[in-house]
């Protein structure tokens, strides 16, 4: 333990409709489950769709994702992965009762998803300027004569945004928790709450490590 | 576990003065006064009957534009509304009746009433997430229900592209936000059941102690949770399509209009299911109480409820035998629509093998429970010739088809919403109402339906298309008769909506069991208190432990 580093006593407050803490802590964490299973439905459809198109349509699709920024995609991968770890230090720490590193680390992890907004917000920049965005009559489509690869687009730009929304969610929620966790005796009470957290935090950065593949690197 | 035990205390209690010295004890609905402890209890008791309010006025509100739909089509010719109107008129009643009334229905009032009763918990696993689901709702409905008022909707309830997308120069677009917000208020209901019944079972009480109500809502929770994130993301596509040009379904953008459909379907075939299956449970419950007899097969019961669930995803293509589908997808489908007769057809046997030898009590909730069986049957049988291929040529599109779902949705939502309405009202207000006047509303409701919606199977066969309102004179008599049958039907809604309201202040005083039926929610105070439980529930040590027996156990009297 280094020197400095306070402990704090950590646990869940029993909330009077449950029997024991043991039953809340469940009923919290299969909540955030089937809470993740509706949201990886509703991107399945997106990247299915995608993917069928890909294999209906290589040649179309290909020429499409070869305007796609690559490389802002790859970086931004690095980053979720990166706020996904800085998300783990968090939820150890906890564990551990050092509220002050934990409040660090939940940070960064915020500060990793809004950079990772900021790339992603530069890429649309830049395919604003390539006329990449099929949806704008003043910026006629590059690649207008395909439509399949316009449908790619397309769906590229609603996954994507979607996804974008979530993260915005995501940190908003982190940041108010942040605040909410760096109160003394938060640790003892609401433990779990990292817990829950870190779950769906994980989750949005599966939902990319999904996405990336299937929208950027598939036979380009 | 004995029968009818009334607790003392609140329920002999004249509501109108509430007992100071009950304290904790004071049942949910006098426990506090405030609007306050009403609009933002946690408490699921009240929380259902948020829910009952509000689905109550979305149901009149369906009811009289059906009303205007009928009106209309008393004359061949179609003078009483414009095109315009007209298609107006039918769209609103059918995003009303199924989106903000079908779909929530049962789960959100008698799910979010009974569910911790029956499984012996003191509230859902998330009160709070309880509450805001309702508010998500009420925007969500309110927010559709300004769109189709203020500037109206012509595309119908299923929204169909390239109408919705591309044509009609109406308020999807707010339309859609709101059956859009609707749907995260289903995915939250149905993950507050699907928590609560894993985790929160009283000790002893383990899956196949549980009543069929529960093990029905636990199979519609799932499909909550697995279609609804389908048919949002269908709905945000149509949006970003419609508002800002990310075309998915439009074939100049690329895209593929039959795709919405798939994505449609692939909810809403469910949804019926979520619609149905909540009936069932609440049919399961009554048939034993009014035979005095164990449910028939119990765990067939409990399996079909999750087999329905499950076929129901592998059927959406029947909606799509005549848009050029693959034959084969056709036939694959057709085969699978039949499939899911199979645990229906369970379901119905089970309950007439209950009502047989049993001492039957014909009350008002087995009256529309009775009525239920009929009209599932006959909805359900005209369901497989829908299912045929070649049959479906000739009647797609066309009133069989709308006679058909009325007998599944209506017969098999609204009786049963009506009837478990009937049989835990004594528990829900702690009254009872006046059991002449609801065996009348009950005849009213069977003999109306029947009349208004069976000419339509013929109609239809004879091949007058839905949602058009000139049609050829000599249809005129059967949809006359139509009209007419759904006077009787308005007449058999409002009785409940004015005797039940009565009883709440002039009926008789509710015992705790009134039917002398099973369930942990009948041993407790007619109304509950506030947390359900005076005393640690004890599970019972079989499920529907009635006086007469099944002839399968081999202990059959009477
Ligand atoms: C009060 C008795 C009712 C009458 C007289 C009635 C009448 C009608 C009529 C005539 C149509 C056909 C519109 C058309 O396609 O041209 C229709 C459609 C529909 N009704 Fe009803 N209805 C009644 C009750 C209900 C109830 C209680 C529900 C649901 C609980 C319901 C759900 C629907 C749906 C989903 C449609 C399809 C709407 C569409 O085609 O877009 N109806 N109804
Ligand atoms: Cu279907």
């Amino acid at each position: 333990m280094s020197a400095g580093a306070t402990e704090t006593q950590v646990g869940v407050k029993l909330v009077s409709h449950f029997a024991t803490v043991e039953q809340q802590k469940r009923a919290a964490v299969l909540g955030m489950w089937a809470w993740l299973l509706t949201e990886l439905l509703l991107f399945a459809g997106l990247f299915l769709t995608a993917l069928i198109l890909r294999l209906l349509h290589p040649e179309a699709i290909q020429e499409a994702a070869r305007h796609l920024k690559f490389w802002i995609g790859a970086v931004n991968t690095v980053v979720l992965i990166g706020s996904s770890l800085t998300m783990s230090g968090a939820i150890q720490l906890s564990r551990l009762g050092w509220q002050r590193g934990m409040v660090r680390f939940m940070l960064a992890t915020a500060a990793l998803g809004t950079l990772f907004l900021v790339l992603k917000g530069y890429e649309y920049y830049a395919d604003y300027h390539e006329h990449m965005m099929p949806f704008l009559s003043d910026r006629p489509y590059e690649l207008k004569d395909s439509p399949p690869s316009r449908l790619f687009v397309n769906l590229y730009y609603v996954a994507t945004s979607l996804h974008g929304l979530h993260l915005l969610t995501g940190i908003t929620i982190l940041l108010v928790m942040t605040w909410q966790a760096s109160r003394p005796g938060f640790l003892s009470q609401h433990q779990n709450r990292i817990e829950i957290f870190g779950l769906y935090w994980h989750f949005i950065d599966l939902i990319w490590i999904l996405a990336f593949p299937t929208l950027y690197v598939l036979n380009r | 576990m004995t029968s009818g035990t009334i607790t003392d205390g609140p329920a002999l209690r004249d509501p109108h003065t509430p007992d100071s010295r009950l304290g904790h004890g004071a049942d949910y609905l006098h426990a506090e006064h405030t609007l306050r402890s009403w609009f933002f209890t946690t408490d699921h008791k009240r929380i259902a009957l948020l829910y009952l309010a509000s689905i109550t006025a979305f149901f009149v509100i369906g009811a009289v534009t059906a009303g205007l739909v009928r009106l209309a089509l008393v004359v061949p010719d179609g003078q009483v509304f414009t095109n315009d109107t007209y298609n107006k008129l039918f769209t609103i009643h059918g995003v009303v009746m199924v989106w903000f009334f079908l779909i929530p229905s049962i789960p959100a009032t008698f799910g979010n009433f009974l569910i911790p009763l029956m499984i012996g918990a003191r509230d859902l696993a998330f009160p709070k997430l309880n509450l805001a689901s309702w508010y998500v709702f009420m925007t969500g409905a309110l927010f559709t229900l300004a769109s189709v008022v203020l500037g109206g909707v012509d595309t119908g309830w299923t929204f169909y592209t390239p109408l919705s997308t591309a044509f009609s120069n109406t308020w999807v677009v707010p339309a859609l936000i709101g059956v859009t917000i609707v749907g995260f208020s289903s995915i939250l209901t149905g993950l507050n059941f699907v928590v609560t019944i894993h985790t929160m079972r009283a000790p002893g009480m383990t899956w196949f102690r549980l009543p069929i109500f529960v093990w029905t809502h636990y199979a519609t929770s799932l499909i909550f949770l697995l279609a609804t994130p389908v048919i949002t993301v269908a709905l945000i596509l149509l949006i970003a399509e419609r508002a800002f040009h990310i075309g998915v379904f439009d074939p100049a953008y690329g895209g593929d209009p039959v795709l919405f459909q798939h994505l449609f379907w692939f909810y809403s075939h469910p949804a019926v299911y979520i619609m149905v299956l909540p009936g069932m449970g609440v049919i399961s419950e009554i048939v034993p109480a009014f035979a005095q007899k164990k449910l028939f097969g119990y765990k067939f019961v409990a399996y079909a409820a999750i087999g329905l669930a499950s076929v129901t995803f592998f059927v959406w293509g029947h909606h799509m035998f005549v848009n050029g589908q693959s034959d084969f997808a056709s036939v694959a489908f057709s085969v699978l629509s039949f499939a899911v007769a199979v645990p229906s057809a369970v379901k119905v046997y089970n309950w007439t093998a209950t009502i047989h030898k049993g001492s039957l009590k014909l009350d008002t909730p087995m009256l529309y429970a009775m009525g239920y069986i009929g009209l599932f049957v006959l909805g359900g049988l005209t369901g497989l010739y829908l299912a045929t291929l070649a049959i479906n040529q000739h009647v797609h599109a066309t009133y069989f088809v709308v006679a058909h779902f009325h007998y599944i949705m209506v017969g098999g939502t609204v009786l049963a919403f009506l009837g478990g309405l009937h049989f835990w009202w004594p528990k829900i207000t702690g009254r009872m109402y006046n059991e002449a006047w609801g065996r009348i509303s009950a005849f009213l409701i069977f003999i109306g339906f029947n009349v208004t919606f069976f000419p339509q199977f013929i109609l239809g066969y004879l091949g007058m298309p839905r949602r058009y309102h000139v049609y050829p004179p000599e249809f005129q008599f059967l949809n006359i008769l139509s009209s007419a049958g759904s006077t009787i039907l308005a007449v058999g809604y409002i009785f409940p909506m004015v005797y039940l309201v009565y009883s709440i202040w002039f009926g008789k005083r509710a015992p705790a069991n009134p039917w002398d039926a099973r369930g942990l929610e009948w041993t407790v105070a007619s109304p509950p208190p506030a947390h359900n439980f005076l005393t640690e529930p004890q599970a019972p040590k079989i499920p529907y432990d009635y006086p007469i027996q099944a002839r399968e156990t081999g202990r059959q009297h009477s």
